[in-house]
């Protein structure tokens, strides 16, 4: 899944970046409290110090270079593309109609007219599966019937809002099979809690039985 | 001028400490504290609210409160702490200290300063008095997106009272605000250049610089929603929904640093202060807060990038950007301490902790400015983790480092040093045991605004040490209280001098608490020579 590569891969980038600013700035407090108890009363010294003011905030705009450069970079990889978001009308893409509603999901796929729908209530039963196959794209149109949700599979790293009277489209693409819970991420109301549903991603040949008779091994 | 002739006789006359006298009172000084002493309180409230919600979030699948309990407590936790308590206390700073620090009498228009505290006392009012009405409070978060918070789908007076209070309070800040804005640009003392302003009155310019650009974007949102409220078919086009977020965020990205500003102003003047020397990198602190404050003008769509309907790219461009000034503030504390003798006071103590907590939040701010980070974090708890960081690890901190600093000079009387202290370690410990869990919770999928989790989720751990930390966080607070109490009745033995720290700036050159005009024939004015004049009189006296 690609959205989840380029999450760990940007993730764990600024993750060293941030540990060295945060080992500097630690080593600059640490070094001022320990060379503080060698000095007496009044230390005087230049108070400021321009050349190094200038040359340290030059450096500073190269580092936000480097940090923009990588994650622009990376966010054309999942926008730009076979799949990313706001990637529509692949060849061969699977299309799914996601419904977010107060307070479930329904996925329809146009193609054969099979709609899936749940209760999501009470201790993840009654959710909706979204049943998906592996190595094609899938392309989700999202869409709310009432307030702003948003759909969230953590385990992929993938988020996009759903809203009333727009659709927002993204393509994805599962490159294993299994099980994943996915998640309504943006405030919706008292049961927002449990407004999850399953993704499941099967082989084609299973999603082919799945599109003829509604359900999966 | 009437006015003036007044506060003349009033000079003659003892301070009159009657609670009509505060209540009609036209010294910024007394408003200042005033706002102060009911965002201190409602900081307690919010606080109790937010013990409430860890208790609830202590196990998996509670039912300690509902669902429904759960949406008002987070909803008015936010709401208070941002409209009602934070926002309000760094205001209420530069209101207190910046016509002392420039040497001015009084505030520029104090009676508009005046109605501004008293429209935010009715506004924090509106919005707790949703509690009492049969629905409950408002319980859209204080983000209030649209179209959730319209009549259809939170029918109620809660709501209702929460747009009023906000809005009214709203207005209030803008009126405190543009009046020290003002004072500091129109009535500095002779000899007070720009330039030689402290750099906490620097901060509090920049702070009110964004008050007055961007808070009216909240009235416009609020008034989309309460428009929306009337005639909820209003948000059947897109275009008021997404259009309700641009407002939103484009006040609620720059009120981040209106809540962040002040203290590191504060923080710059205790380090200054300990340090024992002249603040470092003067000039280019200034312009790097000017800077700060102008980009926070363009950032607001890092709050919108799973919209899919900005430009994330742009967003995530001047949001990096923000290393730029951020980094020069760090250059310039660094610069001040690190081969000084330092002195650990309390004050130092809070200030070094700031240091080190906001840049946590500081450089998890930077990774969700990345779009494809974002689209992970976004709306979870990583984001609830990262702005509590900034929030409480960094402005709670560098307000109590200000607090232990000003208390003595605007109340005459020092703090307790052990309370002090266990306020400290508690609130330090507490804190990041609190809010670094938070972080791994988000990653592993724990979106923000859940009432409850399940068992199987894998949530349980790092919620109940969240928890763990809330309750020792709570312990610093009520020490802090403890202490604020004691030391108010024992007024003579812990009575402050004039400048006990051996202060740089002019505020430190009067009584403690100053006269009525600020400064009097017993305490004059300073010359003022540099950003901070008194070390520079001490320098000439004692050389
Ligand atoms: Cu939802
Ligand atoms: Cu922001």
């Amino acid at each position: 899944m690609e959205f989840q590569r380029v999450f760990e891969r940007v993730f764990a980038f600024e993750i060293a970046v941030a540990s060295v600013v945060f080992a500097l700035v630690l080593l600059g407090v640490v070094l001022a409290i320990f060379l503080s108890r060698k000095r007496s009363g009044d230390t005087r010294r230049r108070d400021s110090n321009k050349p190094l003011e200038i040359g340290y905030a030059v450096l500073l705009a190269g580092v936000a270079g480097v940090i923009v450069y990588v994650t622009a970079s990376a966010h054309q990889e999942v926008q730009h593309g076979t799949t990313g978001y706001s990637v529509a009308e692949q060849r061969g893409a699977t299309k799914v109609d996601v419904t977010a509603f107060q307070w479930c999901w329904e996925f329809q796929y146009p193609d054969t007219g099979r709609s899936v729908t749940g209760t999501c209530r009470d201790k993840n039963s009654g959710l909706p599966t979204l049943v998906v196959p592996t190595g094609q794209p899938v392309e989700l149109r999202l869409r709310s019937s009432d307030v702003v949700h948003a759909l969230w599979i953590p385990d992929k790293a993938i988020k996009m809002d759903v809203y009333p009277h727009h659709t927002n489209t993204l393509t994805v693409e599962f490159d294993e099979e299994g099980r994943w819970l996915g998640r309504c991420a943006e405030f919706c109301g008292p049961y927002h809690p449990s407004m999850h549903f399953w993704v499941r991603a099967v082989s084609p040949q299973e999603f082919q039985q799945f599109q003829q008779q509604g359900t999966v091994a | 001028m009437t006015a003036e002739l007044a506060v003349a006789e009033e000079r003659e006359l003892p301070r009159d400490r009657s609670l009509r006298s505060w209540l009609g009172t036209t010294d910024h000084k007394r408003i200042a504290l005033l706002i102060t002493a009911v965002a201190l309180l409602l900081l307690f409230v919010a606080g109790a609210l937010a013990l409430t919600m860890r208790l609830q979030l202590a196990q998996p699948d509670q039912e300690f409160v509902t669902n429904d309990g759960y949406n008002q407590l987070f909803t008015i936790h936010g709401s208070a702490m941002i409209y009602l308590v934070v926002t309000p206390l760094a205001l209420a700073y530069g209101l207190y200290l910046v016509p002392l620090q420039v040497g001015a009498p009084n505030v520029a228009a104090p009676r508009t300063t005046m109605l501004g505290f008293w429209l935010y006392l009715f506004g924090s009012v509106a919005i707790f008095s949703g509690f009492l009405t049969s629905g409950g409070a408002a319980k859209e978060g204080w983000t209030a997106y649209t179209p959730l918070s319209t009549s259809e789908y939170s029918p109620g007076m809660g709501t209702d009272l929460w747009v009023l209070g906000t809005f009214v309070t709203t207005v209030g800040m803008i009126l405190v605000g543009g009046t020290v804005l003002w004072t500091a640009l129109l009535k500095r003392a002779r000899g007070m250049t720009m330039l030689r302003m402290p750099v906490f009155s620097w901060s509090v310019v920049a702070t009110n610089l964004m008050v007055i650009a961007a808070f009216p974007s909240l009235l416009f949102a609020l008034g989309l929603i309460a428009v929306g409220r009337m005639t909820p078919g209003l948000f059947d086009s897109n275009l008021y929904n997404i259009g309700y977020q641009h407002l939103f965020w484009f006040f609620a990205h720059p009120v981040v640093y209106v809540m962040f500003f002040p203290f590191v102003g504060a923080v710059a003047e205790v380090l200054a202060t300990f340090a024992q020397r002249r603040f470092f990198g003067y000039t280019i602190t200034v312009l790097s807060l000017l800077a700060f404050a102008g980009l926070s003008m363009s950032v607001w769509g890092h709050h919108m990038f799973t919209t899919g309907l900005v430009s994330d790219d742009y967003y995530s461009l001047t949001s990096i950007l923000l290393i730029v000034p951020a980094g020069i503030e760090y250059f310039a504390f660094l610069g001040t301490i690190i081969g000084a003798r330092l002195r650990f006071q309390l004050p130092m103590l809070f200030a070094l902790a700031f240091i080190l907590q906001f840049l946590v939040g500081g450089i998890t701010g930077i990774m969700v400015a990345s779009p494809v980070l974002d689209y992970q974090m976004h709306d979870s708890y990583f984001v609830v983790g990262h702005f509590h960081y900034t929030l409480v690890a960094g402005s709670l901190f560098g307000l109590f480092a200000g607090l232990y600093f000003w208390f003595p000079k605007a109340t005459g009387v020092m703090l307790g040093r052990g309370l002090g202290h266990a306020h400290f370690w508690l609130m330090m410990v507490g804190t990041n045991v609190t809010f670094l869990p938070m972080f791994w919770l988000g990653i592993a999928g724990m979106p923000r605004r859940v009432a409850s989790y399940l068992p199987t989720d894998g949530f349980s751990t790092f919620n109940l040490i969240a928890s763990i930390g809330a309750g020792i966080l709570g312990l610093g607070m009520l020490a802090f209280a403890v202490n604020v109490v004691r030391s108010l009745t024992k007024r003579k033995e812990r009575a402050a001098p004039d400048n006990p720290w051996r202060a740089h700036t002019l505020e430190w050159a009067t009584s403690s608490p100053p006269p009525p005009l600020n400064f009097d024939d017993k305490h004059p004015i300073p010359p003022i020579r540099s950003y901070a004049p008194l070390l520079d009189l001490r320098r000439e006296r004692e050389p």
